[in-house]
Parts: C-alpha cells; structure tokens; sequence
C-alpha cells in the first residue's frame, strides 16, 4: 500500500487557516485508501491557489491553463480509459472561465473526478469575487458588491447531465476523502464541490459561516431522484448547504460508448495497417 | 486534346457537389488525371454553385482559363461563365428554362421533359446532365452506371435502376441528336488507380498513416472535412474523434491525450485557430507534442468563409504568447499533403512541440488525383519515430494499482522530464509507467517539472527549448524545391503551400514561348535555415513572390529571417486563387 507521505511532494504555500490544507490532505487520503499510487493517477491542475497543489501533490500531472483543466482531464481518459483521472480546480476556473467545458463535461458524462475548490473569491489575483459569490459581494473588482447572482454548481452539474454530484467542506477533511472515493469509485462525470473559506480574502464566508449552515444528509435521503436532488441543490440559493451525495445515477460514460475503446485502451492498440480500406473509398 | 474544362453550375441544394466528384472519378476511372475546384457561397440553399473539373493527360493542380464543356442547369450559370467559353466550346441547357440569343454550339437537352416523363426529382436534372456530359466527350456510360451504382448501393436494385433511366435518358440524347458534336476527350484508356482526393482528404489520410489516436476538432470551413472523414473511419481503425463544445476544448482535449501517450491533432480554420493559441503556448512550455491543421480562409473575423487565402501565414508562425518553438510546414499539393502530414507527426513527436499543417480552401477543398502507387510507396517507406519516448505503461489495471507498491522499498521517482540535454529534447515518459511520476507543468519549472521562478533554472529551459529549433534546422529542415535551372532563368517565382501547380503551368506555358523561368517554392515554412535560404537570393534575377495575401506574408519572413526584400509581387486576395495568365502577365 501506497501511504500519505508517497503522495506528498513540496511543502504547501497555502496560507495559514486555508481551507486549500484541508482539501489536500482529503485528496491524499482518498488516494491511499483508494489503492492508487503516484503512478497510477492522472491529476489535472487548474490555475490558482488551488492549482498550485500540483507541486504538493504526487502523480502524472498536467498543471493545464485556467478554466482548461476539464478538457485536458477528457483527452487523458480518452487516451487510457483505465486510469483515474482527477481534476483539481478552483471555482473561477471551473464556473468562470471553464464554465463551457464543465457544462458539456457534464453532458458527456465523461469518467472523471472534478474536485472544485469552492470559495467564492480568486485568492491567487487577491481577492475579486467569483462566480459563486453570494449576490452583493463586495470586492476589489465589485466595490459596489456583486450584481450577478451565483452559480449554483451542484444544480447546474446535476441538470447538464452528471451522474455523481456530491458537496463537502474543507471543515470537515474525513468527510471530504469520502466524498472523493465515492467520486473517483464512480464510473461517469462526478463532481465533489468542496465549500472552502478564503482566509485572505472572504470575511464574509468564513469557517463560522459554514459551520452555522452546512448540514449532512441522512441516510433516508434518496440520491437516485432527480427532482428531488435538484430540489435539494437550491437549498443553497437560501444559504443552506448540503453535504454529501446530492445526486448519483448509472449510465454509460463517454468511453464507455465508443465500440473502439470495449476491448482495448487506445495507447495499447496496434497501429492500424489494412489502408486499402480508406484508399479504395477515394478511386 | 486530352486537356480540357467541364463545368457544371445551378442553384445551391441541387447537388452540384456529389455530381462534380462523379464526373472527376469517371475522368480517373477512364485513366486521366484531374483537378477540381467548387465556388460556393456560405449558403445550403439558394445561391449559385459551381463545380468545374479540368481533366488532363498529365498530373495538375491549376484551372484553365477557358471552359470547354459548360453544364448550365440554370440561367445564372451560363450568366457567370459566358465571358470563358470559346468559339468551340460546348453549352449544354434546356431550353424550356431559358434561352440562349447567342450563336454559340448550344446541346439543348431537354431536362423538364425528362423529368416529367421519368417522375423525377430536380435534383436528378445532374444524373441527366452526366449522362449527356460523358455522351458529349466520348466516355463510357457503362462506367457512369458503375459509380450511380456504387453510390446507391445501400439503397437497393430498384433505386440503382430508377437513376439509370436517367444517365441513360442524358446520354441518349446526345447521341440522337447532336453526334456531329461529340468530342472524344474522355474516351477510355488504359491507367493505374488513381484516388480523387482533397487535400483535407490528404490531410486525414496522411494523419491514418502516421497513426493518428485522437483528432478533435470543431466545424469550420474549409476544414470540416477532415473531422467528417476521420469520423466516418473512426470505428473501423480504432481511432477516436472527439467533435469538441469550442476550439479552446478542442486543443486542451488533445493535449490531454498526448500527455497520455497518444498521436493527437486539430484542426480548424483561421476563427478557430485563433481561439487555440493560448493552449498552443501550453503545449510549447509543457513540450507536449500536437498536430495543428489549419485551412485558410479569407479573414478577419468571419470574412469569407467558402473563399481562399493564405491570409494567416503571419499569425501562425507568430501564434501563442511567450517565446517557444513550433514548426510551420505548407505542403504545395496533395502528395506533398500526405507526406509532410505524416512528417509532421514525428517531427511532433522527435522534437515535443506543435507542428502546424497550413493549407487554404483552394487546397483543401480542391480534389486532385493521385496516383495510388505513389500512395502505397510512401506508406511502405514511412516509418514512424516518436523520439524520445518512453514506453513502459502497463494499461492493465490491476498490475498498475499493485505493480510498484509490491515492494515498499522501491520508491516511486520524480522521472525527469525536461532534463536538460544537448540537443534540446528530454526523454518523455507515458503517464502510467510504474515507479515513477512527473508534472507537465504550464508554470516555468525544473528540470523534474516542478514550478519555479529563480532565474538559472529559467534561463536553462528557455536555452533547452529553444536548443530543439536547431536541431530541428540540422537534421530535419529541408530547404525549398527549386523548379527550373535558376542560370538560365531571368525571373525567379517565390511561393509557398497551395499556389505551387498555378506558378509551374505558368513555368510550362512561359516553356514553350521559350521563356526560362525558376521556382523557388517553400513548404517547410518555419523556422528556417537563415544562411542556406540566402544562398538562394544572390543571384542577379528578377525575384517575384506570389502570395494569395494582400501584405505578402511569406515575403515578409523572408526578409524578417534573412534582411531580402523582395520587391516584384504578384498578390492576390479577393478571395480567389492566383491564376496561371495572372502570373503571365506580370512577367
């Protein structure tokens, strides 16, 4: 077995207080106990705080372009289906910027694990408000407090078509790595957004905030229903959290439907060679 | 005379294109060889289509000036290419749709008639219209019948049987009424197999022999094809095509599936290649090896969109922020298309870098022959080298889980993936590989590819990166074909990519006026070698560069590479490509 200590590469920059320490440990726990290695896994990094965990965590990595992380994550597993392949991005990356390709990520029910550092403010630039930012956030870039409304992401994942879309806190790292091995153990598009609190630049969605408003869902909570996981996700327009598997169904994944891919993973297969069957179809 | 025009024009919706491909392959089927080019608006229906096809005893990639056979299945078609007929050519119509007041050789072929005795569609005006084109220059119906048969082959006996009646109906009337006409320009001889390709035929071809894994794309013309041709092998050679939600998806996709280990491309147009750049830079600090098609059209913006131009040339080689290097290949027709495709796969792969295939819709959507022996040659001779990559992946799950933590005194390795080397290339490792682990890391980083900001370490791989254009210059560069005996010549063209066929009829028919002229014409367009290039510049001639651009692009390389200016142009850019008497004229 593979331990913490093989998955930990430089000491984190991260801030004191961050929830960005408790989201990496949850993700080297649920590594080793999901029995992988550094070798193993494919993790593709977005671009701030929460990307800079490529050089504190180990593994096959694309520290990838901000928002483009998803994409990249697709074109791995295209390549070797039978790898693990996670995504670790922030929310501005993956509701902002890369807000497209998460929709049709979401569509493809592509296999891979998107764990979103969810913080409602982009920590690396200092602070402007994010796609999640409650309405009226003030900021450097909204000093008037933001107009838009937020992003609701498990909402949105579960309505684009994600088979797996679980919330957890960066309170609360257990549960986070439990969340993440359910993710990872999914065979589809699965989503872990990871409520966080920005200790730098967000007093208003600070560690009491969340502890005063997430709640577990309980064990007689059915997350096959649609409606009802979609009902559950708006609790979070009135500032309530839930924690845990919000939604999860099974259905093919985008590879799982390519005929080319049932036997073979495609950096395995021999070069075709029978070229007479294209050159015929042009004379 | 083996060498001859035939076009077709009618409304947009009815068909032109599938019957101007019927006419080119019964042209190689019947042992000549053709090149084919289509006018068309951005439009599905309405608007007006032109196929024209120039059929020739020898190889070309170049139009005629004058249209020997003219199909008019409408008024406007006669309208638009009146000004290119000759006292002797050809004018096939119905009367019963419209006139014709000039004294011209009118084939009145009664096409409503038909229809209406036949219960046919409009759009079968085009079988007709086969059927009285190859009846007109003396061809073989019976191959006609052949490709009508192939094309409906999945939709049975009776429909193959139903469109006979009219290929039959066309050519019989022909040689009822107008066998005092008839031309025997396409009477059958004997030929090898030739495929009828367009160069975004080439393109995905030349992509399958190299063992292309995963092309991704997004639609934009000129460069759909590739994508809808890749699409339709996909299954049958294990490949996967992945019709992405944008272009930035569509790069970040196969720079995903190269990391993994496989040979991955793009391709779009000028719009769409605009929105890739960014992942372009990605992939020339992370080293990822990726294949870019880029099929030119007219620009900015959304410009015009079914035209030509080389319009991007500029962009391309300047393309992505921040300083890395790429390479730029502009293959000049077909052939070229397969091989520099296939060239630029491992030349993707040897030096971790993105190499650009430009083309341009006359290029791309043009269909010209190629031999298939040449075809088979070059598959048999191609080999392919992926550099210095490491292939060790152990794709069956359990072992990968297991393999390396069996022992727990085997530590799992940092593999050093932009090690520092002569030659500027570093050993690249498939992810997976047990026993060992890396980044490929957007940040500037060391040499094990974790992040940094000091400056020796910066320098070092800045110095590294930029080590591989040379190497690339030393063994993989090849200088521009020279066409002519530049002693004997007082005027030197200098071109690059799809104006190549136009400049060398020009060379032919300026031959014969006994006019010596050379061609200097480029397809390893970027970088290049600086002190052989100028070599070819210091000649006391007349140098003329032909471009399908309004700034002269390639010249401006040219000059920014090697300080020659070449003063002589021939530019073009309304959207057409440069013609063979344009290039005469000039001289």
């Amino acid at each position: 077995m593979t331990n913490i200590q093989d998955f930990s590469g430089y000491n984190p920059t991260w801030c004191p207080g961050c929830g960005d320490w408790g989201i990496g440990i949850a993700i080297k726990q649920a590594l080793v106990q999901l029995g992988l290695s550094p070798s193993s896994v494919a993790a593709v990094f977005g671009i701030g705080c929460s990307g800079n965990m490529n050089d504190f965590l180990n593994a096959y990595a694309i520290h990838s372009l901000h928002g483009r992380s998803i994409p990249t994550a697709i074109g791995i597993k295209i390549a070797n289906h039978k790898m693990p392949v996670i995504v670790i991005a922030g929310d501005g990356d993956t509701y902002g910027e890369g807000g497209n390709h998460f929709l049709h990520a979401c569509r493809g029910n592509h296999d891979i694990t998107v764990i979103v550092h969810d913080n409602g403010v982009y920590g690396l630039t200092t602070g402007q408000s994010a796609p999640t930012a409650q309405k009226g956030f003030k900021s450097k870039s909204t000093p008037s407090g933001i107009i838009e409304t937020p992003i609701n992401p498990l909402s949105f994942a579960i309505t684009s078509g994600a088979t797996f879309v679980s919330q957890s806190f960066a309170g609360d790292a257990i549960h986070a790595a439990s969340m993440i091995k359910a993710a990872v153990n999914h065979k589809g598009f699965s989503l872990v957004n990871i409520l966080q609190p920005c200790v730098s630049f967000n007093k208003i969605n600070t560690y009491q905030y969340y502890l005063q408003r997430v709640y577990k869902l309980g064990e007689d909570y059915k997350k096959d229903d649609f409606r009802e996981a979609v009902q559950k996700s708006l609790e979070m327009n009135e500032e309530k959290f839930p924690l845990g598997v919000i939604y999860q169904v099974e259905k093919p994944s985008y590879t799982d439907q390519l005929p080319q891919l049932k036997n073979e993973v495609l950096i395995d297969k021999k070069r075709f060679m029978e070229f007479d069957k294209i050159t015929k179809t042009f004379i | 005379m083996n060498d001859f025009t035939w076009l077709i024009g009618g409304e947009a919706g009815f068909g032109i294109m599938t019957t101007g491909v019927v006419f080119s392959k019964i042209a190689t089927r019947s042992g000549y060889h053709i090149f084919d080019y289509v006018e068309y608006p951005s439009l599905i229906r309405g608007g007006h289509n032109a196929y024209e096809v120039h059929v020739s005893n020898s190889d070309a990639s170049h139009l005629n000036p004058s249209i020997d056979v003219l199909v008019c299945l409408n008024k406007e078609t006669y309208e638009k290419h009146r000004s290119r007929l000759t006292p002797e050519s050809l004018v096939v119509f119905d009367q019963d749709e419209f006139e014709i007041k000039e004294n011209i050789k009118k084939i009145i072929i009664p096409f409503k008639k038909i229809l209406a005795r036949l219960k046919g569609q409009p759009v079968m005006k085009n079988t007709i219209s086969l059927g009285a084109s190859i009846g007109l220059l003396g061809g073989d119906i019976d191959e006609l019948i052949k490709i009508i048969s192939e094309q409906f082959a999945k939709k049975g006996e009776e429909v193959i049987n139903f469109n006979r009646q009219f290929v039959q109906a066309g050519y019989d009337e022909v040689k009822k009424n107008y066998s005092d006409f008839i031309l025997n320009y396409l009477v059958k001889k004997p030929g090898d197999d030739k495929l009828v390709l367009t160069g975004n035929d080439a393109f995905a071809l030349g992509s399958i022999i190299a063992d292309i894994r995963v092309y991704v794309a997004y639609p934009m013309t000129p460069s759909s094809t590739v994508l809808t041709d890749l699409a339709a092998w996909a299954e049958k050679i294990g490949i996967v095509v992945r019709h992405a939600e944008d272009e930035i998806s569509v790069i970040n996709t196969a720079i995903g599936s190269s990391f993994a280990g496989v040979r991955s491309a793009v391709g779009s147009s000028g719009g769409g290649f605009a929105l890739m750049v960014e992942t372009l830079s990605l992939a020339g600090i992370t080293e990822i090896p990726i294949v870019v098609f880029i099929a030119s059209r007219p620009g900015p913006a959304t410009g015009m969109p079914t035209w030509t131009e080389q319009g991007d040339l500029l962009f391309t080689i300047f393309s992505g922020h921040g300083e890395f290097p790429k390479i730029v290949l502009a293959p000049g027709d077909n052939e070229e298309m397969i091989e520099l495709t296939a060239k630029a796969y491992n030349l993707a792969d040897q030096y971790q870098l993105p190499v650009i295939v430009m083309s341009d819709m006359y290029l791309s959507e043009s269909h010209k022959s190629v031999e298939k022996s040449f075809v088979d040659k070059f598959i048999s001779e191609y080999k392919i080298n992926r550099g210095k990559l490491i292939n060790k992946v152990i794709t069956n799950d359990k072992i990968q889980m297991t393999n390396q933590t069996q022992n727990s005194n085997i530590k799992i390795q940092n593999f050093l993936r932009y090690q520092i080397t002569e030659d500027g290339i570093s050993p690249r490792l498939i992810p997976g590989t047990p026993g060992y682990f890396y980044q490929a890391n957007s940040y500037e980083h060391i040499e094990d590819g974790h992040t940094t900001e000091e400056a020796k370490p910066r320098i070092d791989q800045v110095d590294k990166r930029a080590r591989k254009w040379i190497t690339y210059l030393e063994n993989d560069f090849l200088m521009p074909k020279v066409y002519g005996d530049i002693d004997k010549s007082e005027t030197v063209f200098v071109s690059w990519g799809s104006t190549k066929g136009i400049v060398l009829q020009a060379q032919k028919l300026l031959k014969e006026k006994n006019i010596e002229t050379t061609l200097i014409h480029f397809n390893h367009i970027y970088p290049i070698d600086t002190h052989k290039v100028k070599e070819l510049f210091k000649h006391d001639k007349k140098y003329i560069l032909i471009e399908n651009n309004s700034w002269g692009q390639f010249g401006k390389i040219l000059a920014m590479e090697t300080g020659i200016e070449i003063k002589n142009k021939i530019l073009r850019y309304d959207g057409r490509s440069i013609t063979v008497k344009e290039i005469i004229n000039k001289l």
